[in-house]
């Protein structure tokens, strides 16, 4: 799943924080590495002296992992998806920093866009799980994932990814507006649980545990919600396009990347193509 | 026992209880309760004016947009079912619901006190005023009440006919409710929609009281202390009591029937004795006035000069309209089983609009002509007492006292039906949606509306009656807007093509 991930990397990045973004790829099953920086015309510092991507590269390959450092220019999100996309990486990885409160409660501009962009799955690494550091010792098979899914056709590309994560517990989510009568709603209640079932089955041989939900809300909300109840380290989630109402708001994965504690694991959609 | 008859009637037990408070209050303490329902009325059209004037124009949108849409085809009913009642009986039906006490109270009088007293900005009494008074009329009585009653009646005949839920308006909420519309939350919904109805409908009352009474003032020159219209009241009560009780529903029908007849016989006779070139170049040229102008009068509040005017007029007959929706809403959801959203919308917002269109231009349109023509003066007497226009009008034709006593006749009959029907639908509101409905409920009811609109009467009138519309109806505005989102959830679930 991450065996070649892509980091992006923008000057002042501390090569201790990478070291630990590499030990948890580790963990996650990553072998290379390609730190990725984007030089964003008429940036103050373009131009400027790139030794401190070398410093970075050198953090990371104290992990273990197989690091390559390439440069770009352009509009930074659009240079990280296309590069990603080119280098033929398995996901891109992305730290939340926290440094800045403002940072907290609103994604930066081009983590949303390389959310809306990006054509391969996407890892916000967030609170959860936690870095070595914090006093935890990060493995694969202690993670409780939260699979948020849609049950569509498009839910049946993240399926794959989930299964790679393979921990202790995988919760499965389905949230769905409610049906306009008692006796629709009953009839979908039940299709979902078979459905849900079904999904659970597939998902058995690679956790300790599998549980399955439906809730009827906000998704953004109820996964949220739901993803601090059982204290997910990650959350699985398919990337839908925003439909036109609600692009003020913001669309329901970003809204959800927001607002996790835990990391976000996003799958673009099947058959789009955005960075090309 | 006791606990599953409260749950059971809840709905019922809160809102005949609040009705109960209102009368008993009324009748304690009549100045405290004019002073407390002109406070409320003030604060809500002080804030929220523009709130009326923005949402019955959506709900005109939103009904055109789902006519249109490809929502359209959709049947209120299941999807091989026929109409339960044929084109023709159907739109009669419609008429009936359209035609009521408000056309022959403001039919003449509004025109003519529009005339007289239009916005600052209009030179009173000006052909200018006139052209003003007439595009207003067609307005207020035009396909906005009807895109009002739509929503409601829309919502419940989908989700009762389509969906199989009860006909309450807090079925209509089971997409966002779900099992809470049998809860707190959805006897709220229906409790505001029984307070609305028994105040539109007491307005109504009362209205129709009023102008009785001035039309047996005007003819048998009866004494127009209020106790009059109060026995006004009282008679037509065990009149309309004994209809609702005894469910003589085959002798309503034949009522509405030869009301019909009554009212489209009097439209008529006006028109051939009046001047017909006249009266119809009106209606031309006021049907193209609204058409051109209709976005501009939706969302007209004149705030720069004339927002009184707006207030007491527009606000008032939106919240009118609103007020009376679950009633007539109920009524044209029964009658429209097994038609097509398209039908149902396009047919509703257009025959019985035409039919007020041509009612408005006859008889205002009459007035205007004898006013601004002859110099008739029955203007002043609509601004002195509205209920008394009518009479003033129809002094001005051969067989006066005949035509007035057709009116009078029209007024009794419709006083009758309206409030039979309406004793019938809140029994209905407050049986969880069921037609049979027990006797004690309809007494209950059929006290309630004409004690409230003899309450009303007696704290302020007219004036009152049309602060408590306004009052009751701003709640139910509010459940309309989550009717749309509900009606909007429910449709787009539906599998079209």
């Amino acid at each position: 799943m991450f065996e070649k991930t892509l980091i992006p990397v923008a000057y002042g990045e501390r090569p201790e924080e990478v070291r630990k973004a590499g030990t948890i790829l580790k963990t996650l099953g990553a072998n290379s590495v390609c730190l990725y920086h984007v030089n964003e015309p008429g940036s103050f510092f373009r131009g400027a002296d790139l030794s401190w991507l070398t410093l970075l590269s050198e953090a990371l390959e104290e992990t273990g992992l197989v690091v390559e450092v390439k440069t770009g220019e352009g509009h930074i999100a659009s240079a990280i998806a296309e590069t990603a996309l080119l280098e033929g990486v398995d996901g891109i990885y992305m730290k939340a920093k926290r440094r800045w409160h403002i940072e907290t409660m609103l994604l930066g501009s081009v983590s949303r866009d390389l959310l809306r962009l990006a054509d391969v799955p996407v890892f916000v690494h967030k609170v959860r799980p936690r870095l070595p550091d914090d006093g935890a010792d990060p493995a694969q098979s202690d993670l409780n994932v939260l699979y948020a899914t849609d049950l569509d056709e498009a839910s049946a590309r993240t399926l794959p990814y989930v299964m790679e994560f393979a921990g202790a517990w995988c919760h499965v989510l389905h949230v769905r507006g409610r049906m306009a009568d008692p006796l629709a709603e009953r009839v979908r209640r039940e299709a979902v649980e078979r459905e849900l079932g079904t999904v659970a089955e597939e998902l058995r041989p690679y956790f300790g545990r599998v549980t399955v939900e439906q809730q009827i809300g906000d998704p953004a909300a109820q996964v949220l919600y739901v993803s601090d109840q059982i204290e997910a380290d990650v959350v699985v989630l398919g990337r839908k396009s925003a439909a036109f109402l609600s692009a003020p708001m913001g669309y329901t994965a970003e809204r959800i990347v927001t607002g996790s504690r835990a990391s976000i694991f996003l799958v673009p959609q099947p058959g789009r193509r955005n960075a090309s | 026992m006791l606990r599953e008859y409260l749950r059971r009637e809840g709905v019922f037990l809160l809102s005949a209880g609040i009705i109960l408070f209102f009368i008993g209050f009324g009748v304690a303490r009549p100045d405290l309760l004019d002073s407390a329902s002109s406070a409320v009325h003030a604060a809500i059209l002080d804030n929220f004016s523009w709130l009326y004037l923005i949402s019955v124009f959506f709900f005109l949108a939103f009904a055109l947009g789902l006519a249109l849409s490809r929502y359209g085809t959709i049947k209120l009913g299941y999807d091989a079912e026929r109409p339960q009642y044929g084109f023709f009986g159907w739109i009669a039906m419609l008429f009936a619901a359209g035609m009521g006490i408000g056309l022959l109270f403001w039919g003449v009088s509004e025109p003519l006190v529009h005339f007289l007293q239009p916005p600052p900005f209009i030179d009173a009494a000006s052909p200018d005023a006139a052209s003003f008074a007439m595009r207003y009329a067609f307005f207020h009585w035009g396909i906005h009440p009807w895109a009002i009653y739509t929503i409601v009646s829309l919502s419940i005949a989908y989700f009762s006919f389509r969906r199989g839920m009860p006909a309450l308006i807090s079925s209509c909420f089971y997409p966002v409710l779900g099992e809470r519309i049998y809860g707190a939350a959805g006897k709220t919904v229906d409790v505001l929609a029984v307070f609305a109805t028994v105040f539109g409908t007491a307005t109504s009352l009362g209205f129709g009281a009023l102008q009785i009474h001035s039309g047996l003032t005007h003819l048998y020159g009866l004494s127009s202390a209020i106790s009059v219209t109060i026995g006004i009241i009282l008679i037509a009560t065990a009149l309309f009591m004994a209809s609702a009780i005894i469910g003589v529903e085959k002798g309503v029908q034949v009522l509405s029937k030869f009301n019909i007849v009554l009212a489209t016989v009097l439209l008529f006779l006006v028109l051939a004795l009046g001047s017909p070139p006249y009266v119809l170049n009106v209606f031309a040229s006021t049907l193209g006035g609204y058409i051109n102008n209709i976005i501009d009068l939706s969302l007209q509040s004149y705030p720069f000069a004339g927002f009184e005017w707006s207030r007491d007029w527009t606000v008032f007959y939106w919240a009118w309209w609103i007020s009376w929706s679950p009633f007539v809403g109920l009524f044209i959801a029964r009658i429209s089983r097994g038609r097509t959203i398209r039908e149902f919308v396009l047919t509703v917002l257009t025959v019985p609009t035409l039919f007020t269109f041509v009612w408005f231009t006859i008889f205002g349109g009459s007035a205007l002509h004898l006013e601004l023509e002859e110099g008739a003066g029955i203007a002043a007497v609509a601004g002195e007492d509205v209920s008394l226009a009518l009479f003033a009008f129809l002094e001005h034709y051969p067989f006066a006292g005949i035509l007035s006593l057709a009116a009078i006749l029209l007024l009794i009959v419709f006083f009758i039906t309206s409030a039979d029907s309406a004793t019938v639908v809140l029994g209905s509101l407050t049986s969880g949606g069921g037609l049979v409905v027990p006797n004690y409920k309809k007494v209950v009811w059929g006290l309630s509306l004409s004690a409230v609109a003899i309450v009303l009467l007696l704290t302020g009138g007219l004036d009152a009656l049309q602060v408590m519309a306004i009052t009751a109806a701003f709640p139910f505005m509010l459940v309309m807007i989550g009717l749309c989102y509900t009606l909007a959830i429910g449709l787009s679930q539906e599998k079209v093509q």
